[in-house]
């Protein structure tokens, strides 16, 4: 699995689709967390529900990074950016390449 | 010496750094927590405790005034804590975390000090901390990045932040980014 991360805007998209164009994609994967955050669900049961969407196949994750901010004043808006933060720490982990792209440009950082 | 750990919130640089401080191999660690108590806190902190548990920190509290520190280290430091002989003579401080220690500093005692005048205090007492230690790690935050423009209070928060990490860096042996736990070195 690959993880590519980076902030809004960045061009994660284009780079991953042109990185690597034989696997599947689970794009936007930060707003998947909310979503299911939203439906009551927690940063465990989220997490085994991304393993288990990838589990066959080769997958390319993509995300934003949120936590480069003030503090949100709406506590919801500070546990999505905190469980976000922690799912993706944890994918980081189990990937075999982890990108990052700033300006369109993607650093491979592990 | 200054080693800098900068990133977001929840970029896992809290980890990172303490892993960083166990593989230089003092004798002696610190952990200096500068974020108050109160009971927004209060989980963020058990967190954090439960990281550091089995890694041999001893724990200092200072919401302000950091030199304090410095003293505290000098009554306890009578002896080391590591038996290991392969370690390091002397002490390592892991600051955590400057954003805290910049807020605690600037609205202090019900008054709201300047930007200006937190980032010379805070400076002054880091050198001096660290001239005191072997080696000291500063966690400092990413706040940076939301494109929200803030109230005038909050900006010169950001403002002395800011100032703050940049003259970090410069004067730091090194420098690192976090990002999904993995420390880019700048």
């Amino acid at each position: 699995m690959v993880l590519i991360v980076g902030g809004s805007y960045q061009g994660k998209t284009e780079y991953a689709t042109s990185n690597f164009p034989n696997c599947r994609f689970f794009n936007q994967l930060h707003l998947f967390i909310k979503k299911r955050m939203d439906e009551g669900m927690g940063q465990e049961a989220i997490l085994k529900e991304i393993h288990e969407a990838i589990s066959e196949g080769d997958w390319v994750l993509i995300a934003d990074e949120l936590g480069n901010g003030v503090v949100p004043m709406d506590e919801k808006d500070n546990e999505w950016r905190e469980v976000s933060g922690r799912i993706l720490i944890e994918l980081a982990k189990e990937a075999e390449e982890v990108h990052r792209v700033v300006l369109g440009i993607g650093q491979r950082i592990k | 010496m200054i080693t800098l750990v900068y990133g977001g919130s929840s970029s896992g640089k809290s980890e990172y750094a303490e892993n960083l401080v166990c593989t230089t191999g003092y004798k002696n660690k610190y952990y200096l927590a500068t974020m108050k108590h109160s009971d927004d806190a209060k989980d963020r902190i058990m967190r954090h405790r439960n990281l550091r548990q089995g890694k041999g920190f001893v724990t200092l509290e200072h919401d302000v005034d950091i030199v304090n520190a410095i003293s505290e280290i000098d009554s306890i430091d009578s002896g080391d804590f590591s038996t290991n002989k392969a370690d390091l003579d002397g002490e390592i401080v892991l600051l955590e975390c400057m954003s805290n220690l910049v807020a605690n500093e600037m609205f202090r005692d019900g008054e709201i000090n300047s930007a200006d005048d937190c980032v010379a205090k805070i400076l002054s007492d880091v050198k001096e901390l660290e001239e005191s230690v072997s080696s000291l790690v500063i966690v400092t935050n990413n706040v940076f990045e939301d494109g929200i423009s803030y109230d005038v209070g909050t900006k010169e928060y950001l403002r002395a932040l800011g100032a703050i990490n940049r003259k970090l860096a410069a004067v730091a042996e090194e420098v690192y980014e976090v990002v999904v736990g993995i420390g880019i070195k700048l």
